[in-house]
């Protein structure tokens, strides 16, 4: 049967009825307003856009003002309730409002009410400030001061659940620095939150859990004080929480015993513990919500860098199960990002995972997730790739050089999320090692020339992995995909990209060099082009190198040059002495004298070349070198604490002695 | 490198363990690091008692992953007389590092006795064989020894047909020395002739000193 509907008041007509002199018809405007926004994202912000919050706010504040001057009555109490209502209603899962509630100057008058004598106030309250430090936007909450710390206890001993409860979301927002950690430690903050995990309601225990990961973040310390005889037996509550009926309260209670294994990898070594907690988390995925988003990235901060953890996830069958949930299709962005991100953690180190991963052919499903229209699933995507790609098997066989993959990455290389383009590029670099024939499909798909372009790019991460790729490109490729890499690129690019400001592209800039002058003795001849612009780039740089892996692109650089022809070895003479330094040194003997091994090695190496007993200007070049003191510091090297260096040492001073030095 | 199948095969016993102490030293020539991949070039005698053979071998180490004793790469066979082309192999190693492997090979068929066999034609080899036989190496200390002990597997052929005729069941006892970058090896098939030498050296294209192009994986 049709009914007469019922006209919701529009925002503006329910604006206007906010500022009425008439008592009844605000709060009923105010409860309309907190109703109407509830939930609703696209309410909010036509409210927000009408200037509602700073209404609301100065109704709060006027309240105040009211019980200030003893005007307390039950229209005051209910202005405080139903306004502070109607603020944590904006700020609920929408940061807009947070910061519109923190711009109106509503916070500081939330926090003061929290002392109001009245429960229903205070409750409302308390709620309005524990959805506002759900969001990133909260101020941060110093209870490093001495008042602070013991207003924060206050809350936590609150009987209220909701005051108790905003005390644990203070601390997950606030609590940032290890001092931090250790002052709520300190002040016994940390036995009041287990006694909320044990004797806590729901929402009590979840806050809690919360709030312990915070405190245990990367401090050792604190964990081995909260797991110690003191508090009882805290963690034996917490892994009973991760079997807790809640899956919300499962995935927090894994979350902070993960917290607690991460930091102090001598707690929860029990092998039983960990498969536990794969399996859990694994089940969680299955959770059609936001606990099941948020599942896959609990998952891989449990497994990353852990190889003993990656078998025991597939052993429990990890990478068939986010297989099923890509291939089922349709799922939330945050939820895609986070299994792709799982799965490339799951096959960063382990070949048998890797395999796994290629025999499910879940390769497919990551290619099509490189065209997602959402940029964190098509950067976690390229990460995915990039673990996978590790596979030097697999890169022998030519595996993964094929248009399925190729294309869809290069056309990441014009992405407007540099993330995106960053990890299209970590996983292009590895592709591009191909041992086989098939380099050329890369140049075919138009790869080679975007990444000569992305090395001029504004963005110095973007600069350096563009290198990186291309460097990888022309590693054992041959003659004529290292010229076309090089005419695209020419001398002066190349050149000034080796004098880039930013070191890491000054390294990949050098070590492309080296592989472009490897191979055939002709290729050499690429540093000597417009007037030696490349090797004059490398010997300045050489000279006020920043770091040690600098020096050893550069050094490997001059060594390949220097395994050339005579006319090569003397230009690399003329540059070891061209390029003096401080106290008129050459930086040869720096590198020499430089504590990492590496440099040391490539130097030596270099001098190998140089006095190569089979080419006729060596006995000529001995002689500078020996008359540079470089001779008599690889003499002190006979015994160095690296065998590699010491071999070549050997080398160089064998071949001085066939010269007649002694 | 493939090899045609001759002889009748003997039984197998399977030991060895992971665990131990001091890997070998990183070598340039080998790899260190990021990869400074090498090639090699050789020759592989493949005589029986019927005739004298030797076929042209060139290696290419592709990948060296030191922290799982992984090396893997390409070999080449050129003159295989029952083939029109070079024949190419891809290969895993496994380094005897004493952690993740030792001198005992415990599989493809190869008994400890047979790993001494092997492991004794190696000269280097002499001054470790008293503690190989008391704990297949697994207390040694190799960090600065000179030269790196290999096993070679091969896994398939890149460029031909398993229906080739020829055979890759066997593996290679491999020694490496860091001074000069040469090779030498034994394959090792109970089916195939015994002690089949393999022999290397660092090739340098024509150049006359080292050249060292890396790759390195993100």
């Amino acid at each position: 049967m049709p009914s007469a509907t019922v006209n919701k008041p529009r925002p503006s007509e329910l604006l206007s009825r906010l500022t009425s002199a008439e008592p009844e018809v605000k709060v009923r405007a105010l409860r309309e307003v907190k109703n109407q926004i509830i939930g609703n994202r696209t309410k909010k912000l036509s409210f927000l856009k009408l200037g509602a919050v700073p209404a609301v706010a100065g109704i709060l504040a006027d309240s105040i003002d009211d019980v200030a001057e003893n005007n307390n009555c039950n229209n005051t109490n209910n202005f405080l309730v139903q306004s502070a209502a109607a603020l944590g209603s904006f700020a609920c899962g929408f940061d807009a409002g947070v910061q519109a509630v923190l711009d109106a100057g509503a916070f500081p008058n939330l926090l003061r009410l929290l002392a109001n004598p009245n429960e229903k106030v205070v409750d409302a309250v308390a709620r309005a400030l524990r959805m506002i430090y759900q969001s990133k936007l909260a101020p941060k909450y110093d209870f490093l001061q001495q008042k602070n710390m013991e207003f924060l206890i206050s809350l936590l001993n609150s009987e209220k659940e909701t005051v108790s409860g905003l005390g644990a979301s203070i601390i997950t927002r606030s609590c940032e620095t290890n001092l931090e950690q250790k002052a709520l430690f300190d002040a016994g903050i940390l036995r009041r939150l287990n006694s909320l995990l044990e004797g806590g309601s729901l929402s009590q225990r979840d806050a809690s859990l919360e709030s312990l990961a915070t405190v245990f973040r990367n401090n050792p310390e604190v964990i081995s004080k909260f797991a110690g005889p003191e508090i009882g037996r805290p963690l034996s509550s917490i892994i009973d929480l991760a079997k807790d009926r809640y899956p919300r309260t499962r995935l927090l209670a894994c979350m902070c015993l993960i917290v607690i294994r991460n930091a102090s990898p001598h707690f929860l070594q029990d092998i039983g513990i960990k498969t536990k907690l794969i399996h859990i988390l694994l089940e969680l995925l299955d959770d059609p919500g936001q606990v099941g988003d948020e599942a896959p990235f609990a998952f891989s901060s449990l497994i990353a860098q852990k190889e003993d953890l990656q078998k025991l996830a597939l052993e429990a069958n990890a990478i068939d199960k986010f297989h099923h949930h890509i291939k089922k299709g349709s799922l939330h962005p945050r939820r895609y990002e986070g299994i792709l991100l799982a799965l490339a953690d799951m096959c960063s180190k382990l070949e048998s995972c890797r395999f796994k991963f290629l025999s499910l052919q879940v390769l497919n499903l990551v290619a099509d997730a490189l065209t997602d229209y959402n940029a964190g699933v098509r950067a976690a995507a390229c990460i995915c790739l990039k673990s996978v790609t590790r596979s030097i098997k697999n890169l022998s066989a030519g595996y993964f050089m094929n248009e399925t993959i190729v294309i869809p990455l290069v056309q990441l290389f014009l992405d407007p999320s540099t993330s995106v383009q960053v990890a299209a590029l970590g996983a292009t670099s590895n592709i591009v090692v191909d041992f086989t024939t098939r380099k050329s499909i890369f140049v075919q798909c138009g790869g080679m020339k975007q990444l000569v372009q992305l090395a001029k790019s504004m963005e110095s991460s973007v600069r350096s992995n563009a290198l990186w790729a291309l460097k990888n490109f022309v590693f054992q490729a041959d003659n004529r995909l290292k010229e076309g890499v090089f005419s695209e690129l020419t001398a002066s690019l190349l050149s000034s990209l080796i004098r880039d400001p930013e070191p890491s592209v000054q390294e990949q800039a050098l070590a492309l060099v080296r592989n472009l002058v490897d191979g055939c003795i002709n290729l050499i001849e690429f540093v000597f082009a417009e007037d030696g612009l490349i090797l004059g780039a490398i010997g300045r740089q050489l000279q006020c190198a920043s770091k040690a892996e600098i020096g050893i692109q550069g050094m490997y650089a001059l060594c390949n040059v220097a395994s050339g022809n005579e006319f090569h070895r003397e230009a690399v003479m003329q540059l070891l002495f061209t390029q003096m330094g401080d106290k008129n040194q050459s930086f040869v003997v720096k590198f020499l004298q430089s504590n990492d091994s590496q440099l040391r090695t490539a130097t030596v190496w270099t001098i190998v070349n140089l006095t190569c007993p089979s080419s006729p200007g060596a006995p000529c070049r001995l002689e500078k070198l020996r008359n540079a003191g470089i001779v008599s510091q690889i003499k002190n090297m006979v015994n160095d604490p690296c065998v590699d260096v010491k071999l070549r040492v050997r080398t160089v001073l064998g071949q001085s002695m066939a010269f007649g030095d002694n | 490198m493939p090899v045609r199948v001759t002889e009748s095969s003997t039984p197998s016993q399977v030991s060895g363990t992971n665990s131990g102490d001091t890997s070998p030293p990183a070598c340039t020539l080998l790899s260190v690091g990021q990869f400074y991949l090498q090639t090699f070039s050789g020759t592989q005698n493949v005589s029986s008692l019927q005739k004298e053979e030797a076929w042209r071998v060139n290696v290419r180490i592709q990948g060296c992953d030191l922290e799982h004793g992984y090396l893997c790469g390409t070999m080449e066979a050129l003159n295989v007389p029952m083939a029109d082309t070079p024949v190419v192999t891809f290969w895993e190693g496994e380094i005897v590092d004493t952690k993740n492997y030792t001198f005992y090979t415990g599989k493809w068929e190869a008994s400890p006795e047979d790993d001494k066999r092997h492991w004794t034609k190696f000269p280097s080899f002499s001054p470790l064989l008293s503690q190989v036989e008391v704990d297949g190496g697994k207390s040694l200390d190799l960090s600065n020894y000179p030269y790196i002990f290999m096993r070679w597997k091969e896994q398939y052929f890149v460029n031909v047909g398993t229906d080739c005729g020829l055979t890759i069941a066997g593996f290679y006892y491999v020694c490496f020395s860091c001074s000069d970058g040469s090779i030498s090896g034994f394959y090792y098939d109970p089916n195939s002739s015994p002690f089949q030498k393999l022999e290397l050296k660092s090739t340098n294209e024509g150049r006359s000193g080292y050249s060292f192009s890396s790759y390195e994986l993100q």
